[in-house]
């Protein structure tokens, strides 16, 4: 636990006291080299890059919650969750020709209170491309393959992995597939056709998250540039899996308001839902989800980002109340009897249907930034404030990212959950969260 | 007496509408002579800070036609790789640990600092801005700009433009406000070959960044033919793969 807080202190420390400069060449600017060289300029067929991060996490949690009962019925000697990540993250290319080769493996180290020193590696893209020009271009391989338009939530995005709300924007792992891309310009209205053509083969070895036997998975996506307007269509299809349509599209209305939004409809989709008592059914209907969001940057250089999702495929305030108080019996059945039945019973549905992000119907996402205040430049303090409008409950996290040495990245964030009982962030395991990093690019 | 004011007043409403056109015309040349149609650069962009330090982006960039321009960063490690488009006032930015294109607006800065997107992704000046006036200066002519749309990202721009190759020298870009938002310093002009002669570099400061200071320096200004398809969003991805 010590070493936890030395690090994140030695972390906090760096960001508030070390000042950029100290990294940077003092020089004055009648002094730089205006007739230069640039190194870069000489292309190479390889290409190597990589990101280090340095991580401490501190969550603290809310003991009376349910799913800090469910997680640990006898309690915890402390309620201070501490986790310290060294990631490496490598990406590199080797091109000869029309063919490209690209891998991007991500390795993580961590070290936590509950699990000692644990290691994750994973691939998280490795294809080979063929580019024999700029209107076609053929993948095959592990690749990531992101969807829609929304920042936070992609209704549309139906061959990727679902994102981490808390950090939107982090890399994502892909899925073996084949695929094209076809684009067409013209002159007209419609300035740019793009087909995007996708399969995605199933079997016990491969992308065996999507069905249980052997399947083939197709899908496509057709992007159309049309008065200045993004939109694509795409759909998804598969004997074992449920068919899907959808459609996006974002516009700049003006120089500093832009809109953006997403649909989609999965058919015949299956969803499971737990009674009080832990009987389990299976309900089937047809989702409409879709997200309507906006970004727009004032004049004073602050930028809000704003989203409304409704997920159709989610819980209603009603099933989710059903199943806290399964968590709640099968923790008072613990409490009096020692039985796990119904507590282990609760945990196996968190795990696979409950306990997830965005588990509900409708959701606001709000993010406000300002860049640069105060003349500090590379320096952005936001404000991200995620909303459950069927319960009330949410989280608000105030975060700071500092880039002012070159390579160098530096972000400290705090997040704290807000909702009544039986709600989806008043009932989480923790009640607030630390985070700070450091990440170096070489 | 009748005659001569009718002829006077002929002239001012003859000369003012070809005074006009002058002045697009003009400004149609400095695009042209700044760079040709269809083009390929590398771009350092600095930004200086009021105690000297700095920091340094190295951009590789393809231009074509009036209103179409694609970018990607090569360095530093942490920028490299990511990409911008634009195509009239529409602006994407594609960062490749999020794997899509994003819409971006004009007044955001992709790099940070004194530069913002409209200037770093800029076209030619006559796609954006009408010449309502062009008053002569000592060693040329100032034109005065106005945005044809409230897309673009300066209301007005006063642009000085010097010399017999009508290049310009010295641009003050004023919001709606009135309010002068920035100036750019034209330097260092520099014969590219095959006829390019263009400043090399171009300086900024702002009074909204006292003490700032913002330098792009142009290297390797080459002709070069180019598809539409580069100018699309499924190739921001591959944009690097047009160097040679």
């Amino acid at each position: 636990m010590k070493l936890n807080l030395l690090i994140m202190f030695f972390l906090i420390f760096i960001y508030i006291f070390i000042p950029g400069n100290i990294f940077a060449e003092d020089i004055s600017s009648d002094t730089f080299d205006l007739d230069f060289e640039i190194p870069e300029v000489e292309k190479k067929p390889y290409s190597f890059n990589a990101e280090f991060k340095i991580s401490e996490t501190i969550k603290g949690f809310d003991e009376d919650s349910l799913l800090f009962n469910q997680k640990y019925p006898n309690g915890r000697d402390d309620y201070t969750f501490y986790q310290t990540d060294l990631n490496l993250k490598f990406e590199g290319s080797y091109q000869i020709s029309i063919v490209k080769l690209y891998v991007r493996l991500n390795g993580a180290l961590y070290y936590n209170d509950a699990e000692d020193w644990e290691n994750d590696r994973r691939t998280e893209e490795a294809y080979v491309s063929l580019l024999p020009g700029p209107s076609i271009t053929l993948d095959a391989g592990k690749k990531v393959l992101k969807w829609g338009k929304g920042y936070a939530w992609n209704p549309a995005a139906f061959i990727s992995r679902l994102k981490d709300i808390e950090d939107p924007d982090a890399t994502m792992e892909g899925y073996y597939v084949v695929s094209g891309d076809f684009i067409k310009s013209i002159n007209g209205p419609i300035k740019t056709i793009a087909l995007t053509p996708v399969i995605l083969p199933v079997s016990r070895h491969i992308n065996d998250e999507w069905s249980m036997g052997r399947d083939t998975i197709w899908g496509c996506k057709i992007y159309f540039f049309a008065f200045d307007t993004d939109l694509d269509i795409m759909f998804l299809s598969g004997e074992e899996v449920k068919d899907r349509f959808g459609i996006d599209f974002s516009k700049n209305i003006s120089v500093n308001f832009e809109i953006h939004g997403e649909a989609a409809i999965v058919l015949d989709y299956v969803k499971y839902i737990t009674d009080q008592q832990g009987n389990l059914t299976e309900k089937e209907y047809d989702t409409k989800n879709y997200l309507l969001g906006t970004r727009y940057l004032t004049s004073h250089d602050t930028t809000y980002i704003f989203e409304y999702f409704r997920n159709s495929q989610g819980y209603s305030r009603g099933e989710m109340k059903d199943y806290f108080a399964l968590v709640e019996d099968g923790y008072q059945e613990y409490i009096n009897s020692r039985s796990m039945a119904k507590i282990s019973k609760s945990r196996q549905y968190g795990s696979q249907f409950y306990n997830k992000q965005t588990v509900m119907k409708d959701y606001f996402y709000l993010k406000v930034s300002k860049k640069e205040p105060f003349d500090i430049l590379y320096f952005t303090p936001s404000v991200v404030c995620i909303y459950n409008i069927n319960d009330k409950s949410g989280s608000i996290t105030p975060q700071m990212t500092y880039t002012s040495i070159t390579n160098f990245e530096f972000e400290l964030k705090t997040t704290f959950l807000f909702g009544k009982d039986y709600t989806e962030y008043g009932e989480k395991l923790n009640d607030y969260k630390i985070y700070a990093s450091m990440k170096y690019y070489f | 007496m009748k005659k001569t004011l009718l002829t006077m007043f002929m002239c001012l409403y003859i000369s003012a509408p070809v005074f006009a056109l002058d002045g697009n015309e003009m400004l149609k040349k400095v695009d042209r002579n700044l760079n040709p149609e269809s083009f390929e650069m590398y771009r350092k962009l600095i930004n200086i800070e009021s105690d000297g330090s700095k920091k340094e982006f190295v951009m590789y960039s393809v231009k074509k036609g009036k209103d179409k321009i694609a970018s990607v960063f090569l360095s530093p490690a942490s920028e490299k790789g990511r990409s911008t488009l634009r195509i009239g006032e529409n602006m994407w930015l594609y960062i490749p640990n999020v794997g899509k294109p994003i819409r971006i607006t004009s007044l955001q800065s992709v790099t940070g600092g004194v530069f913002n997107n409209s200037d770093i992704m800029r076209v030619d000046y006559s796609t954006e801005y009408n010449c309502e006036k062009v008053e002569p200066a000592d060693e040329g002519h100032i034109l005065h700009l106005k945005a044809k749309a409230n897309t673009v990202a300066y209301d007005r721009v006063k642009m000085w433009v010097y010399g017999k190759r009508l290049l310009p020298d010295k641009l003050e870009c004023f919001a709606s406000s009135g309010m002068i938002i920035k100036t750019l310093y034209f330097k260092n002009i520099k014969d590219f070959g095959n006829g390019i002669v263009r400043p090399a570099v171009i300086e900024t400061d702002s009074p909204l960044y006292k003490g700032y200071k913002s330098i792009i320096v142009f290297a390797k200004v080459k002709v070069k033919d180019l598809p539409d398809e580069v100018f699309t969003l499924n190739y921001m991805s591959k944009v690097e793969g047009l160097r040679q």
